[in-house]
């Protein structure tokens, strides 16, 4: 047994090895194309246009971040891009747990049918006309809701969440009922907090992706001004200063002392940063393993 | 605990300020009229509170909030629209302007016109009945290309050959006029200074290819053979007969020679495959001799960059040379007068409340005050007068004027609205600032200047020579552009396009020139273009008789 | 590792329910709750599907779907006689398998590697740095690829120095590199973030277990592979048969990003072509019936893997 263990210490120290110099490997890579956007964040927009540049800015500048936080309505977008996440994550998650609650349940009739008809979801699609009259008559069409109320059932997150709360044994829901409780209770008092970790994840998606989007704001609510989005805002300036304009006029209105590479860049740096400064509260869910309490079997 | 009624206190906050957003109103000025515009075509949003748009406001008690196409195609958000069935109250559908005229969400405007002297006067007859649709009506005033008084060119906007100043002051500046002439300048020089100053080598040849941008690898036989842009074909002026260009001995003469320059290591190995910003970004390193482009499609960009490193007094910048197929042919690479693209413009919508109003406000917006509030700014601030009554701008302005956040918060140029170039009202000024003689001349680095100095000359455009107008038919593309996969024409069009793409490059690079060339016609062929060229006569034909009236 | 066999056998022996007065009111509250999100699905998800009917017509914005001309399959029979269609089916296809793949792997043993990383800092600072470059557009992650593979980037250096090449290779002048660059693009951009799925399902696993076979005398080895990977085993299962259904979405960005047209028999995808020959040219139809395509391959994709994992005793979809 002593020997055994000592043995194993040595192949581990291999492994330990080999394992750091992968991450770092790892990291190399991935930090890669973050630091080189940063830099060229920082890098004056027409210099950079001549390339070269790959760590650190050959020409420092802060101009292209004024020319981002310059953009109007990023106030109002701001605002409303918070709400959307804050509310978007909220509604989501509870709805996508209470179907996978559903869904999970063994006993529960119709899971198959209930599974397949979101499955399914996930793979069709009318396009973007039939979906934009069904919005309009539903009067989500600049409105608020459209941001959160038609992506919050998603297959995938119920998905998710459904194959977490089916590792949970079902010992734990058969005595809760002995007791007494509703399915109410079961999924408020047993299962959920349970699910920390899959609930992270899970608004993270959600959050990530409420952060990120803008199509919904331009298509339905291009003519409310005050229903405006951070990243609709963000995206209006990207394509305003673009060089991808198609005629003599196009380019002469965008051309500017900025250039759209680094604007992209700053941009690109300005939105990241409210996420990754949301991350580490939600990391402890996965970095740190929750030990399901009373479960031992 | 305390997290969780931090929460409940943000997601209260949330909701509450999502409910005020729904319900918030901006209280409009009264007096002020206020109008909605969509272009579907990429374009920088101004500020709400934006100067001279508050200036231009209270002149013609009104104003227009522009929005424009962000990551969608033309079609789809024109699409969108009609679905929903609401409009702005102005738009211009760019490629989707077609399908505007087919859902009737556009107004008539003829029986308006008359009214609003400044629109009237704006087209001639001629032109507003080319604008005529099928019904007979005209539904859209196409804004640009239209040249007020004298035609003030300077800078030569549209495809050349052009060359760096310092190849053609190491060769002391040499009459070139023919394709075999340049290359051979682009060798001689290469061969001589075979790297920059600071030992980068030299890129004597480059070729756009990047989606549709091809066509700085495809359309110069157009070019080679002495006719104007037409685009997507010839036009034979004497017989009015469509040539197809892709097929012209010339065409094969050209590509044969790209073949041979890239062979020799002359024509840059990543032409086929670098995108537009690799492109740009080589052209501003100051590496590239030369290259076919569009002016706005390098210029307004590399130029900054070239000056900004001090590249500009080492030769890098770029003038066009008058380069033909064989010597002692006329060049058309400039033609003098305006393009008028029939295919699209501004439209008023049948969501507008108040036609009147908005055509009063089309009308203002071309009163020679406004022009120059629109496109020179306001006096003593963007730019100022001298004892000959000449506009003129300082270096400050010149630079500020470029600057994005100062064109969000000050500038208003309501740029797909109508406008003029050509000469102002006063006789002396252009219509705008880059026309100016003057203004254009301070602008241009000392290379430039010398070059132009050394050819005698003192545009850009004069590098070139200016051809007349070519005729009424002019620019075929204005069709072709709209075509549909509907028509046979149409489809053969497109495929045309893919294989081009695809054959074009294999045919520059081959190490057997002849089968390569021979391959791209047969597949070519196989697209069946005589669909396309049949119906592009049938357009022109039909072109010829509307302006037969005219003469 | 008894508890281990104790967790599959749980989900081979699945209860029979039959459909009883009694089981209804047992089950009352969660018909309740399924049948509200039920109709919330058919409005948001299954009504707009009476979209599909475009493909049966000469769409036309200003008739809408109600009145535009009807063609029958006539755009179905335009596109699979197309030989540039079936060709960019077989770009999707392969792509999409492909991208699969290596994401697939590299997402599992990245995820896996982690968390056998002992120190937490360096765990949460590798995780952090790991999912960033997923909020990158494709169009900065093509750019900087462009530049790392071109004829002066860094590859070409490397390969240079090492003697493999003589002289600079450009990769995107060769349809065989495209694939593989693709994939490398996706995996380069989406590891990081598809692990974060895995670290949660690995917290799952009930620390006994690993106790319990070190007791046993497992190494390193043999606790990833009896502990870790059984663990996690569910969410695999789930999300590459959620990811099989999806092999027709190989994408459209990275692809148009990153071709030309010495490459475009191998780089354009469905999507690509239903831009260019549906949208730009005014033929909403197209793109539809495309559509319907796709989703017609994807459910038929997901039910045999379906059955498939019904078969080996798996986690199934549904």
């Amino acid at each position: 047994m002593f020997q055994k263990k000592r043995k194993t210490s040595i192949g581990d120290r291999i492994f330990v090895i080999c394992n750091t110099l992968f991450m770092i490997a790892f990291v190399v890579i991935t930090l890669y194309p973050i630091i080189n956007t940063l830099a060229i964040s920082l890098n004056d927009g027409t210099d950079a246009l001549r390339g070269g540049i790959y760590l650190w800015p050959r020409k420092f500048t802060w101009k292209n971040y004024i020319t981002v936080l310059q953009k109007d309505n990023l106030i109002t977008g701001a605002y409303i891009s918070v709400a959307r996440t804050v509310i978007g994550t909220v509604l989501a998650l509870s709805a996508n747990a209470v179907l996978a609650f559903i869904v999970s349940r063994k006993r529960f009739m119709f899971k198959k049918q209930l599974s397949f008809f979101w499955v399914v979801t996930m793979y069709v699609n009318g396009g973007m006309i039939p979906t934009f009259l069904l919005y309009k008559s539903l009067g989500l069409t600049n409105s608020f809701w459209v941001y959160v109320v038609p992506g919050m059932f998603s297959a995938f997150n119920m998905l998710v969440i459904r194959t977490y709360m089916n590792g949970i044994p079902e010992s734990l829901e058969e005595s809760a009922q002995l007791d007494g409780a509703g399915y109410t209770t079961i999924f408020l008092k047993i299962i959920s907090p349970l699910c920390k970790p899959v609930y992270a994840t899970v608004a993270l998606f959600v959050a990530v992706g409420q952060w990120n989007s803008w199509f919904d704001a331009m298509l339905y609510n291009r003519m409310s001004a005050n229903l405006t989005t951070l990243q609709y805002e963000l995206m209006k300036l990207l394509s305003s200063v673009t060089n991808q304009g198609s005629s003599a006029e196009a380019m002469k209105n965008a051309a500017g002392a900025v250039t759209p590479t680094s604007v992209r860049a700053a941009a690109t740096i300005l939105t990241m940063l409210p996420i990754v400064c949301l991350y580490p509260f939600l990391q402890r869910y996965f970095v740190t393993g929750l030990t399901i309490g009373g479960v031992k079997e | 605990m305390k997290r969780k009624k931090m929460v409940a206190l943000l997601l209260l906050t949330a909701m509450t300020t999502a409910a005020f957003a729904g319900t918030e109103t901006v209280m409009a000025d009264e007096e002020v009229k206020e109008f909605t515009a969509f272009f579907a075509v990429p374009g920088s949003e101004i500020n709400d509170d934006n100067e001279i748009q508050q200036m231009i406001a209270q002149i013609t008690g009104a104003k227009c909030k522009e929005t424009w196409l962000t990551g969608q195609t033309a079609q789809e958000a024109v699409g969108t629209l009609i679905a929903g069935g609401e409009y702005p109250d102005m738009i211009d559908g760019g490629d989707g302007m077609a399908q505007l005229y087919d859902a009737g969400a556009l107004i008539a405007l003829d029986d308006y016109i008359d009214d609003y002297p400044n629109i009237k006067e704006f087209l001639t007859e001629e032109e507003w009945d080319k604008l005529r649709q099928d019904d007979g009506h005209i539904y859209w005033i196409q804004q640009f290309g239209n040249i007020y008084g004298d035609e003030k060119a300077t800078t030569h906007n549209d495809e050349a050959f052009w060359i760096q100043t310092r190849v053609l002051e190491w060769a002391e500046y040499p009459e070139i006029t023919t394709m075999d002439q340049y290359f051979n300048l682009l060798e001689e020089y290469n061969e001589a200074n075979p790297t920059m100053e600071d030992g980068t080598a030299n890129i004597p040849y480059t070729i756009l290819c990047d989606d549709w941008r091809y066509f700085c690898l495809e359309n110069a036989p157009q070019f080679l053979d002495g006719y104007p842009n037409d685009g997507s074909v010839i036009v034979d002026p004497e017989e009015l007969k469509i040539i197809d260009y892709n097929t012209t001995p010339t065409a094969k003469r050209y590509f044969q020679k790209l073949n041979e320059e890239y062979q020799k290591g002359i024509i840059d190995p990543e032409s086929f495959t670098q995108t537009y910003d690799e492109y740009i970004a080589k052209l501003s390193t100051g590496r590239v001799l030369g290259m076919i482009d569009q002016w706005w499609d390098f210029a307004y960009t590399v130029n900054d960059a070239l000056k900004q490193q001090g590249l500009d007094t080492a030769g890098c910048n770029y003038v066009p040379l008058p380069i033909t197929i064989d010597e002692g042919m006329t060049n058309q690479w400039h033609n003098s007068g305006g393009t008028l693209n029939v295919a699209s413009g501004l439209a008023i919508t049948t969501s507008c409340e108040d036609v009147e109003g908005a055509l009063q406000f089309i009308n203002d917006l071309l009163s020679q005050e406004v022009h120059d509030l629109r496109f020179w700014g306001v006096e003593g601030v963007d730019y100022e007068v001298d004892e000959n009554d000449e506009y003129y701008r300082t270096e400050e302005m010149r630079l500020q004027s470029s600057d994005t956040a100062y064109k969000a918060s000050h500038t208003c140029t309501y740029s797909y609205f109508p406008q003029y170039s050509g000469t102002s009202h006063d006789g002396i000024n252009a219509m705008k600032p880059e026309f100016q003689a003057k203004e254009f001349y301070d602008g241009l680095s000392e290379d430039v200047k010398e070059c132009f100095a050394a050819y005698g000359v003192e545009t850009y455009v004069e590098m070139l020579g200016t051809s007349e107008a070519p005729g009424p038919w002019y620019p075929m593309y204005s069709y072709s552009n709209n075509m549909t996969t509907s028509t046979e024409g149409g489809m053969a069009w497109v495929k045309m396009g893919e294989i081009k793409h695809e054959y074009l490059p294999q045919v520059v690079m081959a190490d057997d020139f002849e089968s390569a060339w021979e391959n791209y016609l047969s597949v070519y062929e196989g697209c069946n273009p005589q669909a396309f060229l049949d119906e592009m006569q049938e357009e022109l034909d039909r072109r010829m008789e509307a302006a037969a009236k005219y003469q | 590792m008894a508890a281990i066999a104790k967790r599959k056998k749980e989900k081979i022996t699945e209860p029979k329910v039959k459909i009883t007065w009694k089981e209804v009111k047992r089950q009352k509250t969660l018909l309740i709750w399924s049948a509200f999100i039920v109709l919330y699905g058919i409005i948001f998800c299954y009504l707009p599907l009476g979209g599909w009917l475009m493909a049966f017509q000469n769409y036309r914005p200003k008739e809408g779907l109600l009145h535009s001309q009807f063609v029958g399959l006539a755009k179905f029979r335009q596109l699979f006689s197309d030989a540039t269609f079936i060709r960019v089916i077989r770009n999707t296809l392969a792509m999409g398998v492909i991208n699969l793949a290596a994401t697939f792997i590299m997402a599992i043993v990245f995820a896996i590697l982690l968390n056998e990383l002992k120190s937490k800092g360096g765990k949460k600072v590798v995780q952090t740095i790991s999912y960033l470059p997923h909020f990158l557009s494709w169009i900065i992650v093509t750019g900087i690829l462009h530049d790392a593979l071109s004829g002066t980037g860094i590859v070409n250096e490397i390969l240079m120095n090492l003697g493999i090449l003589d002289q600079p290779l450009n990769f995107f002048a060769h349809t065989k590199y495209f694939w593989p660059i693709v994939a490398f693009a996706n995996v380069w951009k989406e590891t990081g973030w598809n692990a974060i799925i895995y670290l949660s399902a690995i917290t799952s696993i009930d620390p006994s277990l690993y106790e319990a076979a070190s007791i046993d005398g497992a190494g390193r080895w043999a606790k990833i592979k009896y502990v870790t990977l059984p663990g996690i085993r569910p969410t695999m299962i789930i999300l590459l048969l959620m990811n099989v259904g999806n092999v027709l979405n190989a994408g459209f960005e990275v692809q148009y990003l990153l071709g030309n047209g010495l490459v475009q028999s191998v780089s354009q995808t469905i999507d690509i072509y239903v831009l260019k020959w549906g949208i730009s040219q005014n033929d909403f139809a197209i793109g539809t019936a495309a559509g319907i395509f796709k989703s017609f391959v994807s459910i038929v994709l997901i039910m045999i893997a379906n059955q498939i994992a019904k078969r080996y005793g798996e986690e199934r979809l549904f």
